[in-house]
């Protein structure tokens, strides 16, 4: 087990003018025993600073620290790590007990007879015991996930890396094995570092969350911190899902003035705008009500499409009074009866709302929590978005 | 009416039915014929040099054939004691089977490193290696000759090992660098990260991983040394004169002995099909690579 320690790390691809930052600058420390979520778009640099952590690529500039080791100059073989790779890397020529005690064998002085019998231990743990003397040829993308997880376990290694493990799933698969990995993190107690690119998976995963674009750290937080209290725009429409929706104003006098609504700011806001006049305003789906009768501070939408899930429906709406086509998405109860090119208006409580700096997408107002999920995320208000740089 | 109408139409159906299913039958027996007529046209030649192989002195090439004919083994006992054959053959089964050896250990690491690592100018050394291909054998062959003649390996068995050589290196790195890049990367990463070396990576997981290659190349080298005629009559003269130019020997100035030229031919073929047979199961094993998803 080891902390894993991430001290001005850049990665640049390529060299001289054509040089591509995928990493720019990042600074972590993920403590023993952590599942700390790598989470961003594609390219956002992610995988490159797992793959620094294996030791697969070499940092252009910075420290990587496992436990209290540098290990810059170290390759993978000589980390104490074990990684589970989107297309699995089975070997294809072993039969998956030869796969599970590979690494063993390159890397202790376990005798034949006491790797055999680790390698059943963890195969008997995962449920393949069955199928120890098949090759990977023969398995089911489920059965080659569980062997790739298992090679990675039976290894007992400092830190487990897992990049996008589960995409390659079917749908009610991934979520089996993601209930499955968690079990299995919590169980062991590996410090573990989880790279994906789906905002639902780094939701339930990870004891925290590392939201990364365009190579630089938005933020690191819990799961919830990163949904209630976003750094930034970026955040808060990468978290969530659907996504928040984002209004760009002005603001006058103590209103925000949007294409298609005007938003009366409360006494807080006001405060946290200050002299800015280019301001974004974030509502989540579930934020918005829609209602027959005029709200205070709503206005007047016209349904365009509804989609119901059930116990929920996406309703997208557009402003009567906009300028513009554009949608947003409310979610309301499933049982609400809504049609198509009904008249509603939409409304957002001045309690649940997020302001923005349109310029910077720093987050200038945060929405308010109840006491109980405040003291539950334990990060006071003022201080919510230090965690980004 | 309408139940007349209704027998009627599945009347129809049924001859229709009847007419695909005859349809797919002599599409069936066309296939079918067709192929054995074409396996006659590509079996005939080798039908001929064996039944000319087995025929006796005088008769081996008269016209029209003897169709019936008594085999004999006569023309293959006077090779089996003809000492300048055997020679030769050995010569080739060494050369060949050495040449086979030495192109692998070279090509293969080389295409290894021309797939994974960055090499400047990477196409360049490709084409370059490709180049050595270009010239036909007959514009090259002087040079050689030149060049053998000086570094002392006119007419030796290393020298003939080092041509076939460079006969087959161009195919076995474009093969095999093709076929490399068809291995995810991500095979030897977890190599790396499980505790092994670079070189254990390669060793172990990835050269296992690309064996129908590693043997459809040696097959293929296998033969364009075997085969080879010019290099053999420009660089050798008595020690290590390969089988090819034995066989050739029988086309003398006056006469051709068919007979010999055919027992011999024969002979040719046999360490070939050997190899054949010796390597097939890794042919056709694990051609697909269904244990690992591209990415």
């Amino acid at each position: 087990m080891a902390s894993i320690t991430l001290d001005d790390v850049t990665k640049e691809f390529g060299d001289g003018g054509d040089a591509v930052v995928a990493v720019d600058d990042v600074s972590l420390d993920i403590e023993d025993g952590e599942f700390v979520v790598f989470v961003g778009p594609s390219g956002s640099g992610k995988s490159t600073l797992m793959r620094m952590v294996a030791g697969l690529e070499t940092q252009t500039d910075g420290d990587v620290y496992i436990g209290d080791q540098i290990v810059n100059q170290l390759g993978p073989r000589a980390r104490d790590i074990a990684m589970v790779f989107q297309n699995y890397a089975l070997y294809p020529n072993m039969t998956v007990e030869e796969n599970m005690s590979f690494g063993l064998k390159m890397s202790t002085e376990l005798s034949a007879d006491e790797i055999e019998a680790t390698v059943t231990e963890t195969a008997e743990m995962m449920g393949i015991e069955s199928l120890l003397d098949n090759t990977p040829g023969e398995l089911s993308g489920g059965q080659q996930q569980r062997v790739a997880l298992g090679r990675a376990i039976v290894r007992d290694p400092n830190v487990f890396l897992m990049d996008e493990p589960l995409s390659n799933l079917d749908a009610k698969l991934r979520t089996t094995m993601r209930t499955e990995i968690n079990r299995l993190q919590s169980d062991l107690g590996v410090t573990t570092l989880y790279v994906t690119h789906d905002q639902t998976e780094a939701m339930t995963m990870g004891d925290r969350l590392v939201v990364l674009n365009y190579g630089e750290l938005q933020q690191v937080g819990t799961p919830l911190a990163c949904f209630y209290r976003p750094a930034n725009r970026f955040v808060a429409g990468f978290i969530g899902s659907p996504s928040m929706n984002f209004f760009e104003g002005e603001v006058a006098d103590g209103t925000l003035v949007a294409d298609g609504f005007e938003y009366d700011l409360s006494e807080r806001m006001r405060a946290n705008v200050g002299d800015r006049t280019a301001v974004t305003l974030g509502a989540r789906p579930e934020d918005y009500t829609l209602s027959e009768a005029p709200t205070d501070n709503g206005f007047e939408v016209v349904v365009d499409v509804v989609e119901p899930m059930g116990s929920v429906s996406y309703v997208y709406v557009r402003s009567v009074a906009a300028s513009h086509d554009e949608t947003f998405v409310v979610e309301v109860d499933g049982q609400q009866p809504i049609s198509e090119g009904e008249q509603l208006h939409a409304h957002a409580p001045a309690t649940d709302v997020h302001l923005f700096d349109t310029q910077t997408g720093e987050t200038i107002h945060q929405r308010e929590l109840t006491d109980d999920a405040e003291n539950a995320l334990s990060q006071p208000l003022e201080n919510a978005t230090a965690g980004a740089d | 009416m309408a139940s007349e109408n209704q027998s009627q139409s599945s009347v129809d159906t049924g001859s229709q039915r009847l007419d695909k299913d005859t349809r797919e039958t002599l599409v069936g027996v066309a296939r079918h014929g067709l192929l054995l007529a074409w396996s006659f046209v590509v079996l005939f030649p080798l039908y001929w040099l064996a039944s000319m192989s087995l025929k006796p002195p005088g008769s081996a090439n008269s016209l029209p054939p003897d169709w019936l004919f008594l085999p004999t083994v006569y023309n293959y006992i006077r090779l089996a004691q003809d000492g300048a054959f055997l020679a030769a053959f050995a010569n080739s089964v060494v050369m060949v089977s050495a040449s086979v050896v030495l192109v692998l250990l070279i090509g293969v690491p080389a295409a290894y490193v021309l797939s994974r690592y960055d090499i400047p100018m990477e196409r360049d050394v490709l084409v370059w290696i490709l180049s050595s291909r270009m010239l036909p054998p007959i514009a090259v062959v002087i040079p050689f000759f030149v060049i053998f003649r000086e570094l002392n390996l006119f007419d030796s068995r290393i020298g003939m090992v080092f041509m076939y050589v460079s006969i087959n290196l161009s195919l076995v790195v474009w093969v095999m660098k093709a076929f490399f890049d068809g291995i995810p990367e991500t095979l030897e990463e977890a190599a790396r990260v499980d505790g092994a070396t670079r070189f254990q990576g390669f060793r172990k997981v990835v050269l296992p991983a690309a064996k129908p290659g590693i043997f459809s190349v040696a097959i293929i080298s296998f033969i364009f040394a075997w085969i080879e005629l010019l290099f053999g009559l420009v660089l050798t003269n008595f020690k290590a004169v390969p089988v090819t130019l034995f066989v050739y020997s029988f086309i003398g100035s006056r006469s051709i002995e068919w007979g010999m030229l055919a027992a011999a031919s024969m002979a040719m073929i046999l360490p070939v099909v050997v190899f054949l047979v010796a390597v097939n199961k890794y042919l056709a094993a694990g051609l697909s690579f269904g244990v690992v998803i591209k990415e």
